[in-house]
């Protein structure tokens, strides 16, 4: 989708609501002036994620791939096919020397996301990082204090934030449509063992590294990351305790990381957000129901629910009435002893229209918009912070099988937080 | 087959009896739009259902004057 039409898909120009639900859509306030600069990028780890991003950033006039770094060679032959003239290394210390370099994408596994993205700052260059930031709390801490010292724009992977869906749903909670939001249930389900072919049995950990503690959190911050932050995105708030469970119950295959999770999420007026996510059966996909009083949102699907809708016009309802007398029977009570069984609601679109971007392209074309105009646009990098340390608090949770509380050491001053000063 | 006359007392009966049927299909909607509090509108609104139940009625009410004219028929032959 153009950024125009995405503009004009959420009929937006400058609407107060949407400035206050979505306020990183600034990113793209210049986007008539900035059509003739170049932003100059670097990609570290052009894995699959890697190379998905670049495939938006072909399409994109204003952004430029002039280096790329990985330690696989298949992955440097894949990107190179993309960008034939970008120059290639094999250290991202000796890449964050090229002063030509603006920008850099880092997609590599997990567990290196924290050096690479302080030593990208502390070099200079602006930086969008895929989610989950990094594998502890305080790392992500430390990354986001980086960004902030040095000025340097700072993106995370969080592409619901610039899902047309997404920021349409959001406008309509904060102008109330739904009412007062009591819950939150998100849920991903897959059947598939989340293997990739490994060439030869040394490569399987470098390959699969989402399967392994020493790499990744698994499903946690590779899933879960994407959908908690639409709770706190809806609630304008940090959901401050957390419980969990996990288990490995099917793919018993030397993974390390659990098949199996499940995270009760508590803001602190008692509303929960129920996470779930199995990867041994599929039929329910991936969804984050947003509960209100007066109706129900599902943005992966687009559309939102209205608890009371239009009744059936009155004959309809007489015939209906006189069919039941006559045919139903319910000898012993009335209607408050039937089952509540779920509406038969099919709800309306969003958007008026079935949902076609994930808002990958979109969120890749802001970072590009942000390091031409050199601005920061407002709360995104806040809610990639929070969306990588709920995620991680929700780990650590399960991991303790205990109750925690979101550490106050790591507040930052956002929505209901308050950073602690010493 | 032989032909068949449809007098003009007939046909004049057979509209009234449908126009009748009409009305009376109109007052059920009335009657529904009040006590379900529903929109005036649907007296146009659901005219489609209204003509549905006419046809319901005109065809149901032909059924009891068939049967009522074949009773009363061998009721009096029977007399003979």
């Amino acid at each position: 989708m153009e950024r125009r039409e995405f503009l004009k898909s959420l009929g937006i120009a400058g609407g107060t609501v949407l400035a206050a639900s979505s306020p990183w859509l600034s990113a793209f306030s210049e986007v008539d002036h900035t059509n003739s600069s170049r932003a100059k990028l670097a990609i570290i780890g052009p894995g699959s994620r890697g190379r998905f991003l670049l495939s938006f950033l072909k399409k994109n006039p204003n952004a430029d791939i002039i280096a790329l770094c990985d330690v696989y060679q298949p992955s440097i032959d894949e990107t190179l096919k993309l960008y034939p003239q970008a120059k290639v290394y094999k250290d991202y210390r000796a890449l964050l020397e090229n002063k030509e370099i603006e920008g850099v994408i880092v997609t590599t596994p997990l567990n290196t996301h924290y050096q690479i993205v302080i030593d990208a700052f502390d070099a200079g260059k602006h930086v969008f990082c895929e989610k989950a930031l990094a594998m502890t709390i305080e790392d992500c801490y430390k990354m986001y204090e980086k960004h902030r010292e040095t000025g340097k724009i700072f993106f995370v992977g969080q592409q619901r934030l610039f899902d047309p869906r997404y920021i349409k749903a959001m406008e309509m909670i904060y102008a109330g449509t739904f009412g007062e939001l009591e819950g939150f249930r998100a849920y991903w389900f897959r059947n598939n063992d989340w293997r990739r072919p490994v060439p030869s049995p040394e490569l399987e950990r470098h390959i699969n590294w989402r399967l392994y503690k020493e790499y990744s959190k698994g499903l946690m911050t590779e899933l879960a990351c994407h959908q908690i932050q639409v709770g706190s995105w809806a609630m304008r708030e940090i959901p401050n305790k957390v419980m969990g469970h996990g288990a490995i119950t099917f793919w018993k295959d030397r993974r390390e990381v659990y098949d199996n999770i499940s995270c009760i999420y508590v803001f602190d007026n008692g509303v929960k957000l129920n996470y779930e996510s199995v990867v041994s059966n599929k039929f329910y996909g991936l969804e984050e129901q947003i509960l209100g009083n007066l109706g129900t949102v599902e943005p992966e699907k687009g559309k939102y629910y209205f608890e009371n809708y239009d009744p059936a016009p009155g004959f309809l309802q007489l015939i209906n009435d006189w069919e039941n007398r006559l045919f139903d029977s319910l000898p012993f009570a009335g209607t408050s002893w039937a089952p509540e069984t779920a509406n038969v609601n099919h709800g309306e679109y969003l958007i008026g229209e079935k949902p076609k971007s994930d808002g990958t392209s979109l969120l890749i074309d802001a970072f590009v918009e942000a390091v031409i105009t050199q601005q920061q646009p407002k709360n995104i990098a806040e809610e990639g912070y929070y969306a990588s340390a709920l995620c991680l608090l929700g780990h650590d949770a399960i991991e303790a099988e205990q109750i925690l509380t979101f550490p106050d050491e790591y507040k930052l001053n956002y929505l209901n937080h308050k950073k602690l000063t010493v | 087959m032989k032909d068949t006359i449809i007098t003009a007392k007939r046909k004049k009966t057979e509209i009234i009896t449908f126009i009748a049927c009409f009305l009376l299909a109109n007052i059920v909607n009335l009657y529904a739009i009040i006590h379900y509090k529903t929109p005036m509108k649907e007296l146009f609104t659901q005219l489609g259902y209204v003509l549905l139940f006419t046809i319901g009625l005109y065809v149901g009410w032909s059924i009891l004057r068939i049967v009522f004219y074949y009773a009363k028929r061998l009721f009096t032959k029977q007399k003979r």
